[in-house]
């Protein structure tokens, strides 16, 4: 007797091979999956049933396509579960169908058939359960929404089931010795029981032996070297440590694998994961806690839950639990790291130092553990926080890249010790130390602070750069500039230009607004206008010896001059593009010091040679 | 010589693409933009400020976005062949959106930053629907008439979709605020619900709804649906100073459903985003949110004072951590109302007073709801 399905089949094997599955080889994993089931099933009616699946590949002598048997020894199925599958394949065409189904055994049978579907156009079951009467049944389904189901004229001898396919001539790639061989070892190679593969060339039992993290070994050292070994088969990669892995919410056990590399950011982890020993995903990326992304992991779960397509888990209070007791297991190895084997550590934290701190920023006891085991950059060099407190009380950094280049040099000279904090999570880590040890001092430094530092002149040398000091406040007044003179190191460094992050601001948007029109000119004069910057500083060096001759220049021009080019060049030094008013000091500056050295007799300037603009050509 | 400072600027522009959104990412950006104009070479200028544009909207520096776009804009102008303002337009729109949360930009400029958009826009012959939508968002957060509002609410949705229109997620986020406004909490969780359900999602959505529903549901008395909203959202809100207003709603939440100590946690975690954000609407938020939850402690009396880990840049910042309840509740208020004046001063209208009054209105609807599990 023929019958019909409830639906358009061809919509649900559209859904399936468009929407859901990312290549028609999941067939096979999908015939695995209700294949392990099947066996599971039979163990908990018969402890102790080994279970085996066997997969033959007929090919044909006369070049038609060829047919895939593929046999379980499992429960199999009775009358009444056939035409509950069938059900199920009928309310198959809702995604949301598909997964509610997924999770009793009788709704993955009938959708792990429909998979089928994309390769060939016509299957045959032949069943016979372990819980019924004996009797053997078959169903004869096809691509276009028919089938029949009778009693089979070949009785099946032992319980278990038989699938055949037969591959559409265009799918026919998919029914290669090789390819069968790849996909079953590919997805099954977890599993408890043997999978043979029978071929024209004979017959073969793929390698399934189980996990290799939950074998016994005979040392640790052995145990890691064979998890290294496999990590290095499964994902091509020298790994740098292994890290076990068990969580009881989701029952999840497997092995991280520490990267040999820092990956980037944006390249979030694709862990290799199975479901009850099948394999689910390659790229499953929901697995750990944000911070944990330098491991790649191989875990098998067999309590979370896979979405429709299988390739993921879906997104619930189960694998939120499952994520969090595994993050535990890699903080564990962390901490214990910090303990034992602090250099160790240290080449960890060389090579994923993004990862440890984004986990001491969340978790203080963690952070306490390995603040001071962290390397900073300073301006006396690369030292852990361990070092630098040593030899410094009070903790000083500066959170931009700008800050500390503007200050590394000098601050250097100077014997202060600056740390970089411009890398990420470096500010946050510093300002929670005082609330994590006790009893220390942290303090965000600026350029602006810089001259705090500073020698203060004698008595005459404040009278005999006074002059150099009005010149300089009133020709870096237009520019928001202040001047001051003092004494620093290093002695080869005439100036220092310093502006806090506003003033850095300030300054984008005043180049912004000389290359705006109307609307955002005035736009950016209010954006101006309400920035709380603090006027810049130029500080001039008394120990460099350009500048103390310049104190001495009487010639005016000569003076101005050269403060504009000593602006000019403390500007450029700091990485401050020049607006366009700047632009024009450094040109007329230019030309003014090339006049004086061409009027000038042996570069002295003097009887008004020196200046700005056109006075050379006279 | 030049060799070497190219390099270096795309060594700071791979840096910056390897980070998540956030300050690190701007400040590489921003370098790279210095280092390009410090050699005026404005091609690089361009396309670093490109980049800073992107990166300074999704981490919370809509300030920073707005000058480097102004800049680019007068690229464009100078040479439209070379700067295609076409290729910014997604990036104008953002920019656009945002200035009215800065009291100090005017009516007027406002109004002619959207007259730029639209004759932009109107140049490809595209854009109505996201002038109109912006439009109705300005009105709206101006605090103009009701019928000005609805009818620019109308005509958004009326018109028809093409590429510079919002992802239908985003939209549809943005469409929520209207219903909010009219207090329409049914309309608002139907309208939300495949947002909700994590069928559609986009670059900061749901991590905006997720805040925007919390008050809705607690209105409708949905109270453990609110409290798995609030752990979901505010995880996703924590690390990106962009979701300071959102962080607000979820702080308000806390306040309303009496779980004062959390409230206190999110306070101190996020005061330091609050103090220099250029955002002064989502300034306003947090501090209106700060000054209910602090009024709350207040209220339950046993205590004067707090201690908290506020950061250094505060003001008042105390260095053994204890901080006088009365004073701080003060402080915060203080911030909101003088925010709210400079809206409604620059806004001719009264909207923002009335948010802040609206602060008296919670305080007869708190209603304690654990948001821990209790151990039983």
């Amino acid at each position: 007797m023929d019958h019909r399905f409830q639906v358009s089949l061809r919509g649900v094997i559209d859904l399936l091979s468009h929407h859901l599955y990312s290549s028609p080889g999941v067939y096979v994993r999908e015939l695995l999956q209700n294949a392990t089931d099947a066996i599971r099933a039979r163990q908990l009616l018969e402890p102790g049933h080994a279970g085996t699946v066997r997969l033959e590949l007929m090919e044909k002598q006369d070049g038609s396509p060829p047919t895939l048997l593929f046999t379980d020894d499992g429960v199999g199925l009775t009358e009444d579960e056939i035409h509950r599958f069938l059900a199920t394949i009928g309310e198959s065409s809702k995604r949301e169908a598909l997964e509610a189904r997924r999770n009793d055994f009788i709704g993955q049978f009938g959708i792990g058939l429909l998979s089928c579907f994309m390769v060939c156009d016509e299957l045959l079951v032949v069943t016979r359960s372990a819980r019924g009467d004996g009797r053997t049944l078959e169903w004869r389904g096809r691509h276009d929404g028919t089938y029949a189901v009778r009693a089979s004229e070949h009785p099946l001898a032992q319980p278990g089931t038989q699938v055949f396919l037969v591959a559409r001539p265009d799918m026919a790639h998919w029914f290669t010795a090789t390819r069968l061989r790849n996909l079953a070892s590919h997805y099954g190679g977890l599993l408890p029981f043997p999978i043979h593969l029978t071929t024209g060339q004979g017959t073969e039992r793929l390698d399934t032996s189980g996990a290799p993290w939950r074998r016994e070994y005979d040392s640790a050292s052995e145990r890691r070297k064979a998890l290294l070994a496999y990590g290095r088969e499964l994902f091509d990669t020298d790994f740098v440590d292994c890290i076990p892995l068990r969580s009881t919410a989701g029952d999840v056990d497997g092995v991280a694998y520490v990267l040999p590399a820092s990956p980037h950011f944006n390249s979030r982890q694709k862990h290799r994961v199975y479901l009850k020993h099948m394999l689910l995903s390659e790229s499953a990326e929901n697995l750990l806690p944000d911070w944990a992304f330098f491991v790649k992991c191989v875990v098998n779960a067999n309590a979370l839950r896979p979405t429709a397509s299988r390739e993921s888990f879906y997104e619930d209070d189960a694998l939120a639990a499952a994520r969090e007791s595994l993050g535990q297991s890699l903080r564990g190895y962390l901490m214990e790291l910090a303990r034992e084997d602090p250099r160790a550590l240290q080449r960890l934290i060389a090579l994923h130092g993004l990862s440890v701190k984004a986990l001491a920023l969340d978790d203080d006891d963690f952070y306490r553990l390995i603040i001071h085991w962290l390397p900073f950059e300073t301006s006396m060099g690369m030292m852990t926080l361990a070092d630098y407190r040593r030899a410094h009380p009070v903790v000083r950094y500066t959170s931009t890249l700008d800050g500390f280049r503007q200050i590394a040099q000098v601050a250097g000279a100077q014997g202060l010790c600056i740390i970089n904090a411009a890398y990420t999570h470096d500010t946050s880590l510093l300002e929670k130390l005082p609330h994590a040890v006790p009893d220390v001092q942290v303090e965000p430094f600026s350029s602006a602070d810089l001259p705090q530092s500073f020698d203060e002149l004698t008595l005459d040398e404040r009278e005999a750069t006074f002059p150099l000091l009005r010149m300089a406040e009133s020709v870096l007044a237009p520019f928001r500039c202040g001047a001051v003179v003092k004494k620093f190191y290093p002695a080869e460094v005439p100036t220092l230009y310093s502006s806090d992050a506003e003033g850095a601001f300030r300054r984008d948007a005043e180049r912004a607004r000389e290359e705006s029109d109307d609307l955002y000119a005035g736009v950016l004069d209010s954006v101006m206008a309400a920035s709380g910057s603090e006027p810049a500083q130029l500080c001039f060096n008394l120990h460099n010896p350009v500048v103390r001759r310049l104190a001495a220049v009487a010639d005016r021009d000569m003076l101005k001059l050269s403060v504009e080019m000593l602006y000019v060049q403390a500007l450029l030094l700091g990485h401050h593009p020049l607006n366009a008013q700047e632009m024009v000091l450094l040109n007329q500056g230019l030309l003014g010091l090339i006049s004086a050295q061409l009027g000038g007799d042996g570069g002295r300037g003097g009887e008004g040679s020196g200046g700005a603009g056109p006075r050379g050509l006279h | 010589m030049s060799g070497d400072w190219r390099e270096q600027v795309e060594s700071l522009f791979a840096q910056a693409d390897g980070l998540a959104d956030g300050e690190s990412k701007v400040r590489l950006l921003e370098e790279a933009v210095r280092l390009a104009d410090t050699h005026k070479d404005v091609g690089m200028g361009y396309r670093m400020r490109d980049a800073l544009i992107d990166a300074a909207t999704f981490g919370g520096f809509p300030d920073k976005a707005l000058v480097a776009f102004a800049w680019c804009r007068g690229q464009q102008k100078k040479d439209p062949k070379r700067f295609d303002p076409e290729e910014m337009f997604w990036k104008q729109k953002w920019v656009v959106g945002r200035i009215k949360e800065f009291p100090h930009i005017t009516r007027k400029q406002i109004q002619d930053a959207l007259d730029d958009v639209e004759q932009c826009f109107k140049a490809t012959d595209s854009g109505v629907r996201a002038v109109l939508k912006m439009r109705y968002q300005a009105a709206r957060e101006m605090g103009d008439a009701a019928e000005e509002v609805e009818r620019l609410w109308n005509a958004w949705l009326e018109t028809r979709r093409d590429h510079l229109t919002d992802c239908r997620v985003c939209e549809l986020d943005d469409e929520l605020d209207h219903h909010a406004d009219k207090g329409e909490w049914q309309q608002v969780l139907r309208k939300a619900k495949p947002i909700l359900d994590g069928r559609k999602s986009c670059a900061e959505i749901p991590h905006l709804t997720l805040g925007t529903v919390l008050y809705p549901l607690f209105k409708l008395g949905e109270l453990e649906h609110a409290r798995e909203i609030h752990r979901r959202g505010y995880a996703m809100v924590t690390k990106n100073r962009e979701f300071l207003s959102t962080v607000g709603e979820h702080m308000e939440f806390l306040a309303l459903t009496d779980n004062l100590s959390r409230g206190l946690t999110l306070l101190e975690k996020h005061l330091g985003w609050a103090l220099d954000h250029p955002s002064y609407r989502d300034r306003f938020t947090f501090y209106a949110a700060a000054a209910f939850l602090l009024e709350r402690v207040l209220a339950a009396g046993d205590r004067d004072v707090v201690s908290l880990r506020l950061p250094k840049t505060f003001p008042n910042h105390q260095a053994d951590g204890g901080y006088d309840v009365r004073a701080l509740h003060a402080w915060t208020l203080g911030q909101a109302r003088d925010i709210a004046n400079r809206f409604d001063t620059r806004n001719g209208t009264d909207r923002f007073a009335k948010l802040l009054a609206r602060n008296q209105v919670l305080a007869g609807e708190v209603r304690p709801f654990p948001i821990e599990k209790r151990d039983q």
